[in-house]
């Protein structure tokens, strides 16, 4: 009676293994073959520049070699370069150096009299010549080394402003208007 | 050996249009500043005191004022004006200086001797004031080259009591008010 009950265990057990050899055979995966998606990410060069405001008034005093500004002007440069590009300028120019401001009948204020102070920087005029602009009309703010570690990154430059009317005596009175521009140029 | 040197200056070409290419300017967009800057016309003059004493002798016609008076003119003028004057006056010819009681002195007794030059009575009718109770001062013709100046009159004094029936003028104080202005023309 043992003996047979042994022998019957155990073909119980062989037939288990047997079914689960079985199911094993039948689990096996199939694959496809790799189809590829090409993926292209492209991050442009991009400088961009605000200014916290967009106009500056000034009360002139006849021959006063100080005429401030109503107000200072923020300038908010933020870039994202490619490798190689090793400096980011920015600039203020007008497009006329000889009427950077003018009363619209010949009288004018030129760019050498218009003077800008950057943080808090000495004031300095705009007589050079820069990328944008006219001849000996514009200014080169600030200049940034970039590196590894800020090719995308910002700045801002406080722009204050000043009109020096000490060459100019005989400035009659008027309104002058004028167009200030800020640009930045990397390279 | 061809070969060879083509390959390289093809290198050395591919080399430097990549630096070329690598050196291209990257510029942001342009902002720009509204400017307005206003330069306002302007005349003012300024004296350098405001009273002058005079100590009369009965007849006589040298009573000086006890201090001269700088004028100070100074202007910014728009293009078209052509002369700025100054001037001396006062608000009635007859009655420049009175004592309140009806007794008077004109202006016609009143003189002013401007930066040393002639001594003048005030009997003019000017820009200003009353009728024939004025002086001109000065008048400064404007060009390009002053559009923004200015100028000094040094004005001296004098009182004359011996015209009309001055020199029976009663005792008393006398007071008035002697005004100074500039007009820009035109």
């Amino acid at each position: 009676m043992i003996l047979q009950a042994n022998f019957g265990r155990m073909a119980a057990i062989l037939v288990l293994a047997v079914a689960a050899l079985a199911a094993c055979s039948n689990a096996q995966v199939r694959n496809s073959g790799a189809s590829t998606i090409a993926l292209q990410a492209v991050l442009n060069d991009s400088i961009s520049v605000t200014l916290s405001g967009n106009a500056v008034n000034f009360n002139l005093i006849a021959g006063s070699a100080n005429n401030a500004g109503s107000t200072s002007v923020t300038a908010t440069t933020a870039w994202t370069l490619k490798p190689g590009v090793r400096n980011l300028r920015l600039y203020a120019f007008f497009s006329n150096s000889a009427s950077a401001l003018t009363d619209g009948v010949g009288d004018n204020i030129p760019s050498s009299d218009f003077q800008i102070s950057d943080n808090g920087g000495p004031f300095a005029a705009l007589t050079n010549s820069v990328p944008f602009g006219g001849a000996n009309a514009g200014l080169l703010l600030s200049r940034t080394r970039i590196r590894a570690r800020n090719r995308s990154g910002s700045r801002t430059d406080v722009l204050n402003f000043n009109i020096n009317l000490s060459t100019l005596p005989n400035l009659p009175p008027g309104t002058y208007t004028g167009t200030l521009t800020i640009q930045a140029q990397a390279i | 050996m061809q070969t060879g040197r083509v390959i390289r200056i093809a290198a050395i070409a591919l080399a430097l249009a990549t630096t070329v290419a690598s050196a291209q300017a990257i510029n942001s967009g342009a902002q720009t500043i509204a400017l307005n800057a206003t330069l306002a016309e302007s005349l003012t003059l300024s004296l350098t005191a405001n009273a002058v004493n005079f100590t009369l002798a009965a007849g006589s016609a040298a009573n000086a004022g006890s201090t001269n008076i700088t004028a100070t003119t100074t202007w910014v003028l728009k293009p078209g004006r052509t002369a700025v004057g100054v001037y001396a006056y006062f608000a009635n010819a007859a009655a420049a200086l009175t004592d309140g009681g009806g007794n008077n002195i004109p202006s016609s007794a009143f003189f002013i001797a401007d930066n040393a030059g002639a001594s003048t009575a005030l009997t003019n009718t000017v820009a200003f004031g009353g009728a024939n109770g004025g002086l001109q001062l000065a008048n400064v013709a404007i060009t390009g080259a002053n559009k923004n100046s200015s100028r000094t009159d040094v004005m001296a004094f004098n009182i004359n009591l011996t015209g009309g029936t001055l020199p029976q003028l009663p005792a008393s104080t006398y007071t008035g008010t002697l005004n100074i202005q500039a007009q820009a023309t035109p």
